[in-house]
């Protein structure tokens, strides 16, 4: 009896080892040319099939193989890839990473392409140029499909209840900092704040968009250093000042229950800066419970009123594709000539102009409707943003969220170290970081 | 073992049994482990091929201050996981060790945070521990007290994740515990309660010292799980405040997986194997030498 | 206390720790039926919104149609049952052997095995996934299944535990009759085992079934997701989807669950006092 159900036992093996091996590649014909895509978003997975199946048709003899990895393992994945030359035609690149492939000679170099471009002025030059000053080199590297920046959210209802005019896009600090104080609010007399002015962390979309708006730059471009100058430490100590003088804002700690993008659409901030992705998910999450508006970070005293923080992501492709023509005008179609809108997470700004420029993107029936126009200027002014390598371990980002610049300003809001102190350890610390990988 | 000394077995008897776990051990198990060891002499990003370094990941690693903290954390979340462990295990299992109609309702009652993601639970308690709004915290204030920052206070947040940990795997071992107590021969308790004995002096004179070698069982497991507690930090605090509940396996996520330092979280992992394994023989060595299973 | 009491005290004080442990998980269940905006609401919502509405069951169908739960959980449910059987098989061979055999090397083996035991995932996982590459299994379950068929650390190590405490007299009877290793092992010591071998069936399992890291490296194609991919599936890089990763979360506890009513009443027949009387 046992003997039969060990015979069993093995058949089921090895049936389940031939059927279980997913799907091969059918044969390729040597005409055929086939491109491997890889991204990361699980939302898009249908649209990026009728996306193929409209470049198949009007390239036959091209067929593309779309693989999405999950966005918590791509990385690794991705790099296992790099590791063993088996890097996909064209593949999703992220700015955070950009210099570090850039430099590692891991991504195709477009000049060639971008020089004989004719037709390049459908997009937005100044995102590609993002792009190459971020990769650290001369050269293009990759191509942006999608620009985000940081935008100041705010809660029309609570602006209207105090009794305030709606932020502009000329606001200034003290305009902001008037508005935080009244519209912090305890309701109910309970000595609990139940609605608080504004709401931040040590987190890269809250502190950077202060720091460039007001000039100032966290690392030194020269030395790779961290290196605060007075513009930077004066925004950060407006932040922390928020917290602990004028008694706008929460401390961190204060908000452990609360995933950090809830906090404003539940009411509990009457404002918020972060990604200007988060207009497609306050458009899911709010509908219309809540009125709600968009406007431009406010500008510092010494910050100039047209720079942007904002990073794209990108298409890279493969050093050692096969076939570079076609991964080009591939990468070309779904970085914006060959996709919808509707591709586009509301906020995201598209770095094909047409569809910027669409009527349905500042979608008037839509909040926050007009001021989505914001985003538009943005695209096509300058932009900085704060990356560099091994940003992920020095800023303080997803797993590493309690430590580097996220935790150092933390620490400061949550009353468990001083101003000074924390910033001297932190930038030892930062520092040992850079310096590993910009001797 | 007592009785047997003669060999009662053909000499390649035992090779037949061990035959698939020696090649699994060698090659699945073995290669990675060995492979990890090298790399932890190594810097390696997964780009590139890794770059031969001697001994500079440990050198760094023992040099750094945060890194004495992280240890520290870890020991402690172990003693905390440990003891919790075996005497909420234990307490469980006696608990519920009676027969009636839906005990197995109960019973799996006690084992459902141990099925459910480490997400949804570390979800959940960080829902209920909220320093202003959470239900916890609602109950002290009602009672007059002011409420601690269950998580974003440095000195308890480690203590809070381990709790919540040992909460979360109390059931695990209250079933380890419970397969345990059948071994436990009901005439031997009945007979006790003839004699007069009541309930606490039978479960200390009787039950526990026949439950000594599952107690030492679970006491071995419970020491290696203890340094597993990698998905609850990530889900309740991410090693925050500061490294304050960062513990060995978190720090080697990190760098592996968020800074892409291979070969120095293979050093991280190593030194971690190290502790683990001299916890491990030491509780093997006290075994063998003050707790004979009887006969 | 007279001994009725304490019987209702005993009584008393299960319910009251089932509520405790219960407590969490009626959460997830309540939350599973609330629409995604009002899951962490402040303050909170405790009667979900979509339960006893027309789109009460929303959530759990768009987990089953948009998502194919399905077809993930039915993947789940024979890769590592097939893990965990085979686990059933090659640890209880071992760690008999390695409790009542005699042999050279037996105690490297030994703690060559507690030594695999100790080592987290995190920390393996990249040479293991280059092992696998190398030999061509990637985008198979083959990495999920065969190391289970050939070692199993905790299970060899449960097993040579419980296998040394049977008593002797069990095992001399056996040398009188004249039995082979094969025929001790077979007739003798493994019917004594139904519990523990219940038990590393739930564990391995279990551990099996939660396991995130494994399936989402080595499985590419979605047609051969487990359920612990599908659930990471619903966080992209900006948001996650609570009330479907909820109700994921649910569906995936019912098999775990399952498996366990099934086995737990192995694990309380009280096996060992049968054998000693005759």
């Amino acid at each position: 009896m046992k003997k039969k159900l060990l015979a069993i036992l093995l058949v089921l093996l090895v049936i389940s080892t031939l059927f279980a091996a997913g799907t091969k590649e059918a044969a390729v014909t040597d005409k055929e040319i086939v491109l491997d895509w890889w991204t990361w978003d699980p939302d898009m997975v249908e649209q990026n099939k009728t996306i193929m199946a409209t470049f198949e048709a009007e390239n036959p003899g091209v067929k593309i193989n779309n693989t999405m990895v999950g966005t918590a393992e791509y990385w690794t994945k991705i790099r296992i890839q790099a590791n063993q030359n088996r890097l996909p035609d064209v593949f999703t690149m992220s700015s955070g990473y950009l210099e570090e492939w850039a430099k590692a000679g891991l991504l195709y170099n477009l000049d060639g392409f971008i020089e004989k471009d004719d037709t390049f002025d459908v997009f937005y030059k100044s995102i590609f140029d993002t792009n190459k000053a971020t990769s650290g080199t001369d050269s293009y590297y990759a191509i942006p499909f999608a620009l985000v920046t940081t935008v100041l959210y705010y809660n029309k209802d609570a602006f209207d209840a105090a009794g305030l005019a709606y932020p502009t896009n000329d606001w200034t600090w003290d305009e902001f900092k008037s508005a935080a104080r009244k519209l912090t609010i305890d309701t109910n007399k309970d000595g609990k704040i139940d609605q608080w002015g504004y709401w931040f962390y040590g987190r890269y979309a809250h502190i950077e968009p202060w720091v460039f708006g007001n000039n100032g730059y966290l690392v030194d471009n020269k030395t790779m250093r961290f290196a605060p100058d007075k513009n930077a430490m004066d925004a950060i100590k407006m932040l922390t000042d928020l917290v602990l003088v004028d008694k706008v804002a929460p401390a961190q700690r204060d908000m452990t229950s609360f995933k950090q993008q809830d906090v404003f659409p539940q009411g509990v901030a009457a404002m918020w800066i972060d990604g200007s992705w988060f207009v497609d998910i306050l458009r899911k999450n709010l509908g219309d419970d809540m009125r709600w508006g968009m406007a431009k970070v406010p500008t510092g005293p010494n910050g100039s009123k047209d720079m942007t923080y904002g990073w794209p992501d990108s298409y890279a492709i493969a050093p050692n594709t096969k076939n570079p023509e076609m991964a080009w005008k591939f990468a070309r179609y779904v970085a914006g000539e060959g996709i919808d809108l509707d591709v586009y997470m509301a906020g995201k700004i598209p770095s094909a102009k047409k569809l910027a420029e669409d009527p349905l993107f500042a979608d008037p029936k839509k909040q926050p409707g007009t001021d989505m126009n914001l985003l538009i200027e943005q695209a096509a002014g300058p932009m900085k943003n704060s990356y560099t390598m091994g940003w992920s371990e020095w800023r303080g980002y997803g797993g590493s969220e309690t430590l580097g610049l996220n935790g150092t300003i933390d620490a400061i809001v949550n009353g468990h170290s001083s101003f000074e102190d924390a910033f001297n350890k932190g930038t030892k610390n930062i520092n040992s970081v850079l310096t590993r990988y910009y001797k | 073992m007592a009785g047997v000394s003669y060999k009662w077995h053909g000499k390649l008897t035992p090779w037949l049994f061990i035959l698939p776990t020696v090649i699994g051990l060698l090659v699945f198990r073995l290669v990675p482990i060995v492979s990890s060891f090298y790399l932890s002499f190594t810097d390696w990003s997964l780009l590139g091929s890794p770059a031969f370094l001697k001994l500079g990941n440990y050198k760094e690693l023992f040099g750094s201050r945060e890194f004495l903290t992280i240890i520290l954390n870890t020991f402690q979340f172990s003693c905390i996981y440990v003891v919790g462990s075996i005497v909420l295990g234990l307490a469980l299992a006696t608990l519920i060790n009676v027969q009636f109609k839906g005990v197995s309702f109960f019973r799996a009652a006690i084992y459902l945070p141990v099925v459910t993601s480490a997400v949804a639970v570390g979800i959940v308690w960080n829902w209920m521990l909220g320093p202003t709004y959470g239900v916890i915290n609602n109950i002290i204030s009602a009672v007059g007290l002011t409420p601690p920052y269950w998580l974003g206070d440095m000195k308890l947040s480690l203590n809070t994740v381990a709790f919540v940990q040992v909460w979360k795997m109390s059931g695990y071992y209250m079933i380890l515990f419970l397969a345990g107590l059948q071994n436990i021969p009901s005439e031997t308790l009945e007979a006790a309660r003839v004699d007069g004995a009541n309930p606490v002096q039978s479960f200390f004179r009787i039950t526990l010292p026949m439950l000594l070698p599952t107690v030492f069982f679970v006491l071995t497991i419970a020491i290696i799980d203890s340094f597993k507690n990698f998905e609850l930090i990530y889900a309740m605090t991410k090693g925050g405040p500061g490294n304050s509940s960062n513990t060995l396996v978190y720090d080697v996520y990190l760098n592996a997986f968020v800074y892409y330092r291979v070969g120095f979280a293979s050093a991280i992992a190593y030194i971690l194997l190290i502790f683990v394994g001299l916890l491990t023989i030491g509780n093997l060595y006290i075994r063998k030498h003050y707790a004979q299973p009887l006969d | 206390m007279n001994k009725n009491q304490l019987i209702a005290f005993r009584y008393l004080l299960i319910i009251l720790v089932t509520i405790v442990y219960i407590f969490p998980f009626l959460w997830m269940v309540s939350n599973s039926f609330m629409s995604d905006k009002n899951i962490f609401s402040v303050p909170p919502k405790f009667i979900p919104d979509l339960l006893f509405s027309d789109t009460m069951f929303q959530n759990y169908k768009d987990v089953f149609t948009k998502y194919n739960f399905g077809r993930y959980t039915f993947n789940s449910l024979w890769v590592y049952s097939l893990a965990a059987f085979g686990q059933i098989l090659v640890c209880s061979f071992a760690g008999f052997a390695l409790a009542k055999m005699k042999f050279r090397g037996q105690g490297v083996i030994f703690s060559l095995l507690l030594v695999t035991l100790m080592i987290p995932v995190q920390v393996t996982i990249i040479p293991e996934y280059y092992l696998f590459l190398r030999l061509n299994w990637l985008d198979t379950y083959l990495p999920l299944i065969i190391p289970s068929f050939l070692a199993g650390a905790f299970g060899t190590f449960m097993l040579r535990e419980f296998f040394s405490q049977v008593p002797s007299p069990l095992f001399d009877a056996g040398i009188i009759d004249g039995v082979n290793a094969y025929q001790m092992f077979r007739l003798i010591y493994l019917p004594q085992a139904s519990g523990p071998i219940a038990t590393l069936f739930i564990i391995a399992f279990m551990n099996n079934w939660n396991d995130l890291l494994r399936p989402m490296l080595y499985l590419s194609d979605r047609k051969l997701y487990t359920v612990t991919v599908a659930l990471s599936q619903f966080q992209n890089q900006y948001d996650v989807k609570w009330n479907l990763l909820l109700a994921g979360s649910v569906l995936s506890v019912l098999p775990l669950l399952t498996v366990f009513a099934f086995c737990q009443r192995y694990i309380i027949q009280n096996t060992m006092s049968s054998g000693i009387k005759g």
